[in-house]
């Protein structure tokens, strides 16, 4: 099957951009709406957290402008697209039933991150007609290619089940550093208590922020621990 | 499977010694290493034409040869820098790999050359890297040999004083920093050398072995690359290619390696990396000694799961308990001894070929039935830097052929320790390695090695985990080393891993830079300025 690993999807969409400028502002030089969109590229590269966390179930996301397809060289054809594209790769979880899947998640893209979406789809061709999650859901499967060597380089669960096993996985072994050596009747107490402050069931929480790198600004956790449970032994920081 | 066709003959004359030769193996115990900043094109290629007379080559001493084995070597390399003020044409330079142009320093972000290993801590000689263009090392038997082979040096600088200048800036263990020379030897125990390094463990035991040198094909055990038969046999080796460790002869790709033009000037030489590597001795031991009673194996254990070596050398893989690593070095000095008092005959040769089969068990094993990493932890140093097939992790034909990881990694190591420790409590003297690595290209085998294998785990399956002993740890925000290690246990044995956490940086670069080692002829090409690339 074509886009799919297992109830993991990628979806590749390439969406025309527009050909000509912005109106130049005063003061300012005109950008050409591909150049634009690029540079708005390229300050979420500098953004604190990507937008795109927030957008339930996306494992990995990535955006670009093409502006050509690469020449092999001799005896290919040189190829020209006809416009700027750009470029949405996403590797989401969509279960069993994978188009409802993939439809499920983008309108929870258009609906965590709406202006994220608007701004770098502007200058995309017929994107002005976009008002509403389902045309948002029509035009990028109208513009979506299919992708036949699909790897999914995570499992295929939920992300709340990874982002929760990321979590237990990085608590566990901060866990065996503080508790290495300690024998029976103490090291199950101390079991007792991580089961406790972990909630190993409980995907709401404590868990992974979508989006974050380290553990110490991660966790999300409706009910804190007290500080004294959470002093980060040495090297387990990471 | 072995490769077909005709074994390859080197022209060991015209190859540089130190390419085919671990000089510390044959009783160069001492050291020395000069750079030269060359001002004048002429002058410059005079001094390297006329070096080119003295430097030492690959062909084999003693008999059955016509060389004898000399009191010191002498052997020259030059740095991108030092090839352009040679005078080589641009169209020669360019042809050079980009790494080597750059520089080590330019590399830093690769090499992990960060905080306390950053360029700012470094020597004041290898601060200037436009300056630096020659290296000549010298190794010798004795101090006298060095001293005699560093005059002959001084003369010919003298002499080309128009153009060429020893460089100083070096640090000497009296806290000089104006040095004109690196010195290195060998750490003396009760006045006689010895293979140790400043850490305590016994060093240059592996190394490469690769098609040509007419090294001894017992030495292919260990030395070779794993084939999927018995690594304690001869069947499990095989010799590597040439085109790894000198250019213009076939790799492991069976292709030539990329190399300069024209193509003599490349063919028999090859690059070398230079690190001058500060051992936080005072750090080390204490961690030792701190975790190493938490530990339960106790220190020495912890010592050996760090390298993959007991201290005394014996691979912990092979002998997982203290107690069968000193019965075995017991073992090997009885059998060395009792050589030595046979009489000549059949009982001498059966009492060498005794020996022989003990002393192959330094290097004659792989990780195959170690794989879990109870007895080699999978993150120790030896098996990171030379995981010997282990990277199919028991998927047998993972790939075309076991090795296929590590073929086009593995580095031949050159170079002594310099300084001593005289408090061994202190992080702060003069002592460490002047690390060498030579191969047919640095980015894909020593920075590799460096940047994917020593600094980062994930081949491994040891995620962020670096290598325990030369891992560029990092610090907490309370200044604590943050480096860790597991050290796996036996599966089903009912006892868990044991997690080493806090360790802080244990060495440190202190120096260094990427060299070409030119073959006779090339720097006879240099020397007169025959380069023409067209
Ligand atoms: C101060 C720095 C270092 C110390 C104390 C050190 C120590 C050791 C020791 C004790 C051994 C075991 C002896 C032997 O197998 O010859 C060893 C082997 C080895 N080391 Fe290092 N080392 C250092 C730096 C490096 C560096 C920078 C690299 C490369 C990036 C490296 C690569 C190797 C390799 C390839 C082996 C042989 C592994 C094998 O073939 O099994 N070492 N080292």
């Amino acid at each position: 099957m074509p886009n799919e690993a297992g109830r993991a999807y990628g979806l590749t969409a390439l969406c025309p951009i527009k050909h000509g400028a912005e109106a130049p502002q005063p003061g300012k030089p005109a950008r050409s709406f591909a150049a634009r969109t690029r540079d708005l590229l390229q300050d979420l590269n500098e953004a604190a957290e990507s937008p795109m966390a927030c957008v339930p179930n996306t494992y990995l996301c990535r955006f670009l402008v093409l502006d050509n397809v690469a020449y092999q060289g001799d005896p290919a054809k040189l190829d020209r697209l006809r416009s700027s594209y750009l470029v949405f790769v996403a590797d989401l979880h969509a279960g069993k039933k994978s188009e409802e899947g993939l439809r499920r998640y983008l309108e929870g893209m258009w609906e965590h991150a709406e202006p994220t979406v608007r701004s770098l789809w502007e200058h995309c061709v017929g994107f002005d007609t976009v008002s509403s999650s389902d045309a948002f859901v029509r035009y990028v499967k109208r513009c979506q290619v299919e992708n036949t060597l699909y790897f999914n380089g995570s499992t295929d669960e939920p992300l709340a089940e990874q982002l929760k096993n990321l979590y237990l996985k990085q608590e566990f072994s901060r866990f065996a550093f503080e508790h290495q050596g300690k024998k029976g009747a103490e090291l199950q107490a101390a079991f007792g208590q991580f089961l406790t402050r972990t909630r190993p069931h409980d995907l709401s929480g404590p868990t992974w922020k979508p989006g974050a790198r380290t553990l110490d600004d991660a966790v999300i956790d409706p009910n804190p621990p007290p500080q004294y449970l959470r002093s980060v032994p040495t090297g387990a920081s990471r | 499977m072995s490769t077909p066709g005709s074994p390859v003959t080197l022209d060991l004359h015209d190859i540089q010694g130190n390419i085919v030769k671990a000089y510390s193996r044959y009783d160069y115990s001492h050291a020395r290493y000069v750079l030269f900043e060359i001002t004048d094109g002429q002058a410059g290629r005079g001094f390297i034409a006329t070096l080119a007379e003295r430097v030492t080559t690959s062909a084999p001493w003693g008999r059955g040869s016509t060389e004898e084995r000399p009191e010191s070597t002498l052997n020259v390399a030059l740095t991108f820098a030092g090839l352009r003020m040679l005078g080589l044409p641009q169209a020669s330079l360019l042809t050079f790999s980009p790494e080597f142009a750059t520089g080590m320093r330019g590399r830093g972000a690769i090499l992990g050359d960060d905080g306390p290993s950053g360029p700012e801590r470094w020597d004041p000689v290898w601060r200037k890297p436009h300056r630096i263009h020659v290296l000549i090392t010298i190794n010798g038997v004795s101090r006298d040999a060095i001293e005699t082979a560093y005059a002959f040096v001084t003369d010919i600088t003298g002499r080309y004083r128009a153009g060429v200048r020893c460089l100083t800036g070096h640090r000497d263990p009296e806290g000089r920093n104006d040095m004109p020379y690196q010195a290195a030897s060998a750490i003396e125990i009760d006045g006689k050398p010895t293979p140790k390094e400043h850490f305590g463990y016994t060093d240059g035991i592996g190394n490469p072995y690769f098609k040509g040198t007419g090294e001894h094909p017992e030495n292919v055990l260990g030395g070779g690359k794993v084939t999927r038969r018995d690594a304690t046999t001869r069947a499990g080796w095989e010799p590597l290619e040439t085109g790894e460790f000198l250019l213009g002869y076939k790799d492991e790709a069976q292709e030539f390696p990329e190399a300069p033009m024209p193509p003599l000037l490349g063919r028999n030489g090859t690059y070398m990396v230079y690190r001058k590597l500060h051992q936080n001795v005072g750090s080390f031991n204490r961690y030792l000694d701190a975790v190493g009673t938490e530990y339960p194996g106790g220190k020495e254990a912890l010592a050996a799961k760090f390298a993959g070596r007991w201290r005394n050398g014996a691979p912990v893989t092979t002998f997982p308990t203290e107690a069968e690593a000193e019965a075995f070095a017991q073992q090997w000095m009885a059998a060395k001894l009792k050589i030595q008092q046979t009489p000549k005959g059949p009982a001498r040769e059966e009492a060498k070929a005794a020996f022989a089969q003990l002393n192959a068990k330094f290097v004659a094993f792989d990780y195959s039935k170690d794989l879990p990493g109870a007895g080699c932890p999978v993150g120790a140093h030896i098996r990171r830097t030379n995981p010997r097939g282990s990277l199919e992790f028991g998927e047998a034909f993972a790939f075309d052929t076991r090795g296929a990881l590590t073929n086009r990694r593995r580095i031949l190591r050159r170079g002594l320790p310099y300084g001593s420790v005289v408090d061994p409590q202190d992080d702060t003297g003069e002592h460490g390695i002047v690390f060498m690595a030579l191969g047919a290209n640095i980015r894909r085998q020593f920075e590799f090695v460096q940047q994917q294998w020593v600094n980062y785990g994930n081949d491994f399956r040891l995620g962020n985990d670096r290598d325990p002993i030369i891992g560029n740890h990092g610090t907490t925000p309370e200044g604590k080393g943050d480096g860790r290690m597991t050290i796996e246990a036996e599966p089903g044995g009912g006892r868990p891993p044991f997690l080493c956490g806090g360790m802080p940086r244990f060495v440190e670069t202190r120096g260094g830079e990427y060299f070409f080692v030119p073959s006779i002829t090339a720097l006879r090409l240099i020397g007169e300025g025959m380069v023409d690339p067209t």
